[in-house]
C-alpha cells in the first residue's frame, strides 16, 4: 500500500531539505527568524484566548448601534461590525473559539488515527489490513460532506464543528502513524531490542512510539491550522457557531457582503486567520526539519 | 496477477462499506425531506397540510428493507429519485459531473503549472530572498480560507478591474477565476513535493556527476527531478481527488456554478438522501479507482516499491 | 364590487421611481387609514425616456433558486417571481391603488353574501401549449387551489376560504361557491396564487412543478418557460401571440423584452457587484447596506412595499415563560424597532406603526401601545417575580429567562436584526439566543414552542385576510396558537361579507393581537431591486414580484 506517502508528501518542505543542507546553507538564518514569528504570533493568540480583556476593554458581543460599520480608528483597531460592536475585541475574544476548534479538531484526528495507526501498524497482519480498509472507507467518503453531516447530527457550535472536522483528519494521522510504526518496527534497533527478548508492550512504548512521534506532531501542527480554515469554512456554508459567538471563520464569513463597502470586515479577521495559520505551519515545518537535522 | 486481483476486491469490500456507511449516518440525520422542503412559511401551509403531504409520499418503511432497496437499485444502476425535486439521481449527477470534472481536472492541472513554477522558481531564482520568497509561498497558499480568496479575485479582477465577467461569462471566461480559485490551495502541497523532490536530487551524488559531465543545471534538474517526483506527485493525486470536491462547493457557490459540490451541499441541506447517496457511491467509485491505479502503476514506476507492497 | 380606500393616487401601472424620489417619499409617508402612500414623486418616468423598443434579452440575478411553480405556493419569492410572468390571473389588482379592474376575466358578479361569484370570461386566451383558456379550465384550477388533492399533493391554497365548488356556466362563464361568505376571493383571482395554467399542467402531481420541470408549466402569460438549468438558470421567453394583458395597462400585446434570464446568485456581494460593474441589468434582493452604493453608480433603485402583515418577532405564548401576558408585554416594550431600522436598514424600511404595513388594507396605527419603553418592560419583569440574577439574566424559581429566536433565512439580515434585538433585551435582562441549525433541525424547532420562542416572519397579501394568513392556527401559524378567541377574530376577517363589517373585523384582531402582545412589529417589509438606468418600464404586483411585461431596454 504506498498511499501512506501521502500525508507525509503534504507536510511543510520549505526549509532545509530533508538530506541536503549544504547547498542551502546560506538560507539557514531566514528560517530561523521566521520559526521565532510564527512562536511570537502563537503565543500572542494564546494570550488572546486565556486573558482577553487584558488586550481589548470593547465588549465583544454588545455594541454602540450608532458606531455602526466604522472604519478602523485609535478607538477601534479593527473598526466595527453592522450592529456597532467592536471587531478588534471580537477577534481577541474569538481566539478562545476559534483555537479551542482547532485544538480539538486536531485531538479528534490524532487520538483516533494514532490509535488506529498504532494498532495497525503495530499488530500488522489482518488486523492492519482491516484498519486500513476502513480508513480507506472514511477517506472515500467525501469530507465535506462527512463533516456536515456530523455537524447536522450533533448539532452547530464550534467543539462540534471541530469535532466534525477532526473526523475527516482521522484516516491521515491513521495513515502516517501506521507507516511511522512499522518504519520504526523494522529498523535495527527495534529488531534488536525485540532479539534482546524485549516484550512486545515494553519495546513499542520505549522504542516505536517515541521514534514515529516526531511526524505525527508535525502533522498535528499542520491540522491545527487547516483545521480552523476548515472551520471557517463551514461558517461560510451555513453551518458555523451560532450567532453571536465571535468565532473567526464566522466573522469572515459574516463580513463577505461587506467586502466592497465596509472591507475591514472580513479582511481583517482574515489576516489574522492567515497569520496563525501560516505560523502553525511554520512550526510543523520546524518540527519536521528538527526531526531531520537529528537523524 | 494475484496482488491484482486482491486489490479489485477489496477496493469493491471498500466501496459496500462506503455505501452502508454512508447510509446509516443519512438515516440518522435528523428532521426529513418532505418536511424541510415544505417548512419555508412562505409557501403558505400550515402544520396539518405538510404532515398530509408527506404522508402523500409514504415514508415509513422498515431501514433494512430501506437499504435492500437502495443497494440492489444501485447495483442495477438505479439511483433512484431526489425527494427535493423528483428529479431522477442519474439525470442530476449526469448535469453535475461534467462541470465539476472540468472544473476539478483544470484546476488539478493549473495547480501542477503553479507548483512547478514556484519550485524551479525557487531553485533556480540567482537570490536568496526571491527564493525564500517563492519557497514560502505555499504555505502562504493553503493559509487563506478559499471562499474568501474567491470573493476578493471577483471584487479585484471582475467589479474593479472589469477584466472579466462573472455573470453569464462566456465559456473560457466562465473557467478562469473558478479555477485559479481551486487550483491555488491545491499547488501548495504539489510545490512543496516538488521542492523536497529538487532538494533529494541535487543532494545525490550522480548530479555532481552528470554535472562534471558539462550538462545544463537546468535540464538535469527537470529530468532527474520528473523521475523522482513523479511518484509522490502521483500519491498525492489521490488525496486532493477529495480535497477538490470540497473545494468545488465552495467554488461554486461563490461562482453561482452548478456542479456536485453544489449538488452536495444542497441535497446535504434539504436532507435529499438518494442524492446524497449517489454522490457518495460516486465519490467513493472515483477514490476507490483512482487508489487502485496508483497502486497498480507505481511499483511500476519504481521497482523498490514492489517489495514493499508485498512484504 | 371593488375596494379601494380612498385617496390613493393612480400611479399607473408601471411606476417607475427615481432612488432619491423614493427616499423623500418615504420620509413623508405614514398617515392612517391606509390612504398614505408613498408616491411623492413616483411613477411614470416613461413619457421622458422615450418610446419602448421592442427585443432585447434581461437579465435578472435571483437570490435563491425556486422550489415549486405549484401557484398557491408562490408566497416564496422566487416561485413567486416567475409565476408572475408565466401567468394571466382571472382580475388584475393595481399595485399602487389596489383596485380591481378585469384581466382574462371581463367582467363578474358576486351576491350580496359574498358566497357566489361569477365571472364571464375573455375570448382567444389561449395556453402557450395551444390550448383554449376556457370555463372548464378555470373551474379546475379553482378546484385544485379551493380543494386541495391530497392524492397528487396538493394542499389547499392559504389564500381560498370556504371554497365548496365550481360549476361552468357556459364556455366562458364560470360559478364559484363556497360555504360561507369568502369576501377575500375576488382577491384571491387576482394573486400569483391563483395563476391559471393549463389542464394538462394540472394533471400533474406536485412533483411536476418541481425544479427541474419548469419547462412542463404552461401558463397563458406574456412569457414562457423556454430552458432551465435547475437551480442555477431559467430562461423566460416572450410569447409573440400574447393578447390578454390587463384592460388597465396602456401596453397591449407582446411583452417589449424577447426574453428574461433568471440567473441564481446567492452571494449578496456578487450580485451587487454584478450591477454595478454593469455585469447584469437587474438584481433583486439589494441588502440596506448597499443601498447607497447602487445610488453612488447612478443606478436605479426600486424599493416596493410588500403591503402585508409587518416583518414581525411572533411570541409563542403556549410556551411557559411567554404564557405570562407582562413577560410578553415587557418584550414588547423592551425592543427598540426605530434602532433597528436606523442601525441595519434605510428608509426605505419604514418602522412598523402597527400589525399590519401602512400601506396595507385595513392598516390600524397602535404606535403608541408598541413604544420602545424599557422602564416599564423592567416594572413589568420585577412585578412577574423575575428578579436580577448576578449575570444580568433575571431568574424565577431557578429558571433563567432565556428565549430563542429564529433566524430567518427569507428575511432581510435577520441575523443583524436579531442580534440588535437580543443586545436591547439583554438591557432588560432577558437573554435572547439566536437559533442555529441545518434545515432539517430547523424545521422542527420552529414548530415547537419550547424550542423557539420568537419567530421571524412576515406576509404580503392585499387583502384583509392577510392577517389570517399569519395567525389563523389553520394557516402559517406565526404564533403556534391555542387561543380560540384570536382564531374567531380571524376567522371573521375572512368570513364576514359586508365591507365596512369586515374592516372592522380587521381591526379588532390586530387589537386583539396588541392587546395580548402576541407581535413584536419591527419593520414594513419592502423588495428592494437595483437596476441599470437603461432598464424602463421595471414594474411589480401588488406584493412586490417583479412584472416584466412592460419592461425594455433603452439601449
Amino acid at each position: 500500500m504506498t498511499l501512506e506517502l501521502q500525508r507525509t508528501a503534504l507536510l511543510p518542505a520549505d526549509g532545509a531539505a530533508p538530506q541536503a543542507p549544504a547547498p542551502r546553507r546560506r538560507r539557514r538564518r531566514g528560517p530561523r527568524v521566521t520559526v521565532l514569528l510564527a512562536v511570537a504570533v502563537l503565543v500572542l493568540v494564546v494570550a488572546w484566548a486565556v486573558l482577553p480583556q487584558l488586550f481589548t476593554s470593547h465588549d465583544p458581543l454588545a455594541g454602540v448601534p450608532a458606531d455602526a460599520l466604522q472604519g478602523p480608528s485609535a478607538a477601534h483597531w479593527f473598526g466595527t461590525d453592522p450592529t456597532g460592536r467592536d471587531l478588534f475585541s471580537r477577534v481577541v475574544h474569538g481566539a478562545r473559539y476559534s483555537l479551542t476548534g482547532g485544538v480539538v479538531a486536531v485531538a479528534v484526528g490524532l487520538v483516533a488515527g494514532t490509535a488506529i495507526g498504532v494498532i495497525a501498524g503495530s499488530i500488522g497482519t489482518i488486523v492492519d489490513e482491516i484498519l486500513m480498509r476502513v480508513v480507506d472507507v472514511l477517506l472515500s467518503i467525501p469530507g465535506l460532506l462527512l463533516s456536515l453531516s456530523v455537524i447536522i447530527l450533533l448539532g452547530f457550535g464550534t467543539t462540534n464543528a471541530a469535532i466534525a472536522v477532526g473526523v475527516t483528519s482521522v484516516a491521515a494521522f491513521a495513515r502516517l502513524s501506521r507507516s511511522e510504526v512499522v518504519r520504526v518496527r523494522r529498523s535495527d534497533y527495534v529488531e534488536a531490542a525485540f532479539g534482546s527478548g524485549g516484550r512486545w508492550g515494553s519495546v513499542l512504548l520505549r522504542h516505536v512510539l517515541p521514534n514515529s512521534l516526531t511526524p505525527v506532531l508535525a502533522l498535528a501542527a499542520l491540522q491545527f491550522g487547516t483545521a480552523i480554515l476548515a472551520i471557517s469554512t463551514l461558517g461560510f456554508l451555513g453551518y458555523g457557531a451560532p450567532p453571536p459567538t465571535p468565532e473567526w471563520g464566522l466573522l469572515i464569513s459574516e463580513g463577505r457582503s461587506h467586502l466592497a463597502t465596509s472591507w475591514w470586515l472580513t479582511t481583517l479577521p482574515g489576516v489574522v486567520v492567515v497569520l496563525v495559520v501560516l505560523s502553525a505551519n511554520r512550526l510543523s515545518g520546524a518540527i519536521s526539519q528538527a526531526r531531520t537535522a537529528r537523524s | 496477477m494475484t496482488y491484482a486481483l486482491g486489490r479489485v476486491a477489496s477496493a469493491a469490500g471498500v466501496l459496500l462499506a462506503a455505501f452502508t456507511v454512508a447510509f446509516l449516518l443519512l438515516q440518522a440525520l435528523p428532521g426529513d425531506a418532505v418536511m424541510i422542503r415544505f417548512e419555508n412559511p412562505e409557501l403558505g401551509l400550515s402544520a396539518e397540510q405538510i404532515a398530509s403531504v408527506r404522508e402523500s409520499y409514504g415514508a415509513d418503511v422498515g431501514l433494512l428493507a430501506q437499504y435492500w432497496h437502495s443497494l440492489s437499485g444501485f447495483l442495477g444502476g438505479d439511483l433512484g429519485f431526489s425527494v427535493a425535486s423528483g428529479a431522477p439521481v442519474r439525470t442530476l449527477l449526469g448535469s453535475a459531473i461534467p462541470s465539476t470534472l472540468l472544473l476539478a481536472g483544470l484546476g488539478f492541472v493549473v495547480a501542477a503549472l503553479l507548483a512547478a513554477a514556484l519550485a524551479f522558481g525557487a531553485i533556480l531564482s540567482p537570490s536568496g530572498w526571491l527564493a525564500n520568497v517563492l519557497r514560502s509561498l505555499p504555505s502562504l497558499f493553503v493559509s487563506v480560507p478559499v471562499f474568501w480568496l474567491g470573493i476578493v479575485l471577483i471584487q479585484i479582477f471582475s467589479f474593479r478591474l472589469g477584466l472579466i465577467s462573472v455573470i453569464r461569462p462566456g465559456p473560457l471566461e466562465a473557467l478562469i477565476l473558478p479555477v485559479l480559485t481551486l487550483a491555488v490551495p491545491i499547488s501548495a502541497p504539489m510545490a512543496q513535493v516538488l521542492v523536497r523532490a529538487i532538494d533529494d536530487v541535487q543532494a545525490q551524488p550522480f548530479i555532481t556527476v552528470v554535472r562534471s559531465k558539462g550538462a545544463g543545471e537546468a535540464w538535469i534538474l527537470l529530468r532527474n527531478v520528473l523521475r523522482n517526483a513523479a511518484l509522490p506527485a502521483l500519491t498525492i493525486a489521490g488525496v486532493l481527488l477529495g480535497e477538490l470536491i470540497g473545494g468545488a462547493v465552495v467554488t461554486e457557490t461563490v461562482f453561482a456554478r452548478f456542479g456536485v459540490g453544489r449538488l452536495t451541499a444542497d441535497a446535504l441541506d434539504a436532507q435529499d438522501i438518494p442524492v446524497l447517496q449517489g454522490i457518495v457511491v460516486l465519490a467513493a467509485l472515483a477514490f476507490v479507482v483512482v487508489n487502485l491505479l496508483v497502486d497498480l502503476v507505481a511499483p511500476l514506476i519504481d521497482p523498490r516499491l514492489k517489495r514493499r507492497v508485498h512484504a | 364590487m371593488s375596494r379601494t380606500p380612498s385617496g390613493r393616487r393612480l400611479a399607473g401601472l408601471t411606476a417607475v421611481v427615481s432612488a432619491t424620489a423614493l427616499l423623500a417619499a418615504c420620509g413623508s409617508g405614514g398617515d392612517a387609514g391606509g390612504s398614505g402612500t408613498s408616491d411623492g414623486s413616483a411613477s411614470g418616468t416613461e413619457a421622458a425616456a422615450g418610446e419602448p423598443i421592442e427585443g432585447g434579452e434581461l437579465l435578472y440575478l435571483e437570490y435563491q433558486p425556486y422550489t415549486t411553480l405549484y401557484p398557491p405556493q408562490s408566497g416564496f419569492y422566487p416561485n413567486g417571481a416567475l409565476i408572475a410572468n408565466i401567468t394571466d390571473r382571472l382580475v388584475y389588482q393595481d399595485p399602487e391603488t389596489l383596485e380591481f379592474s378585469p384581466w382574462i376575466a371581463t367582467d363578474w358578479t358576486v351576491n350580496a353574501d359574498a358566497t357566489e361569484y361569477t365571472f364571464n370570461l375573455r375570448d382567444g386566451v389561449t395556453f402557450s401549449d395551444g390550448s383554449p383558456l376556457d370555463a372548464e379550465v378555470v373551474a379546475k384550477n379553482f378546484d385544485a387551489y379551493g380543494l386541495g388533492d391530497a392524492e397528487a399533493g396538493f394542499p389547499v391554497s392559504e389564500q381560498i376560504n370556504n371554497y365548496v365548488s365550481s360549476e361552468v356556466v357556459d364556455a366562458d362563464t364560470v360559478t364559484f361557491r363556497f360555504s360561507a361568505p369568502s369576501p377575500g376571493f375576488l382577491q384571491a383571482t387576482s394573486a400569483n396564487g391563483a395563476g391559471l395554467l393549463s389542464s394538462d399542467t394540472l394533471d400533474g402531481d406536485l412533483d411536476a412543478y418541481a425544479p427541474g420541470n419548469g419547462t412542463g408549466v404552461v401558463g397563458s402569460g406574456p412569457f414562457v418557460i423556454a430552458e432551465e438549468t435547475v437551480g442555477t438558470e431559467i430562461l423566460l421567453e416572450a410569447r409573440d401571440d400574447y393578447d390578454w394583458a390587463p384592460a388597465e395597462s396602456e401596453h397591449q400585446g407582446r411583452a417589449y423584452l424577447d426574453g428574461v434570464r433568471f440567473s441564481v446568485t446567492p452571494e449578496d456581494s456578487v450580485r451587487i457587484g454584478a450591477l454595478t460593474s454593469g455585469q447584469t441589468d437587474v438584481i433583486r434582493y439589494v441588502q440596506a447596506y448597499d443601498e447607497a452604493q447602487v445610488e453612488q453608480a447612478g443606478l436605479q433603485l426600486f424599493a416596493p412595499q410588500t403591503q402585508g402583515v409587518n416583518n414581525s418577532l411572533s411570541l409563542r405564548f403556549t410556551n411557559g415563560i411567554l404564557a405570562d401576558i407582562d413577560v410578553r408585554k415587557a418584550i414588547v416594550a423592551g425592543v427598540n424597532a426605530q434602532e433597528v431600522v436606523d442601525t441595519v436598514f434605510t428608509p426605505n424600511y419604514p418602522v412598523a406603526t402597527g400589525i399590519l404595513s401602512h400601506t396595507a388594507l385595513g392598516y390600524v396605527d397602535h404606535e403608541a401601545e408598541l413604544a420602545y419603553d424599557p422602564d416599564e418592560a423592567n416594572r413589568l419583569l420585577d412585578e412577574a417575580g423575575w428578579t436580577l440574577g448576578s449575570d444580568g439574566i433575571r431568574e424565577k424559581d431557578g429558571q433563567k429567562l432565556t428565549l430563542v429566536a429564529s433566524e430567518a433565512k427569507p428575511q432581510p439580515l435577520s441575523r443583524d436584526t436579531l442580534t440588535l434585538v437580543a443586545q436591547q433585551l439583554k438591557a432588560i435582562g432577558v437573554d435572547l439566543q439566536i437559533l442555529a441549525a441545518d434545515s432539517g433541525t430547523y424545521a422542527e424547532a420552529i414548530k415547537d414552542p419550547d424550542q423557539v420562542q420568537l419567530y421571524h416572519s412576515m406576509v404580503g397579501r392585499t387583502d384583509l385576510d392577510v392577517i389570517k394568513s399569519q395567525y389563523a392556527s389553520t394557516n402559517r401559524d406565526a404564533n403556534l396558537s391555542d387561543d380560540a378567541e384570536l382564531d374567531r377574530l380571524l376567522g371573521l376577517v375572512a368570513s364576514t361579507a359586508d365591507p365596512a363589517a369586515r374592516l372592522q373585523a380587521s381591526a379588532d384582531a390586530q387589537q386583539y393581537l396588541v392587546d395580548q402582545a402576541y407581535v413584536i412589529p419591527l419593520f414594513e417589509e419592502p423588495q428592494v431591486y437595483g437596476a441599470q438606468d437603461y432598464v424602463q418600464g421595471f414594474g411589480w404586483d401588488t406584493v412586490a414580484r417583479p412584472v416584466f411585461y412592460n419592461t425594455w431596454l433603452a439601449q
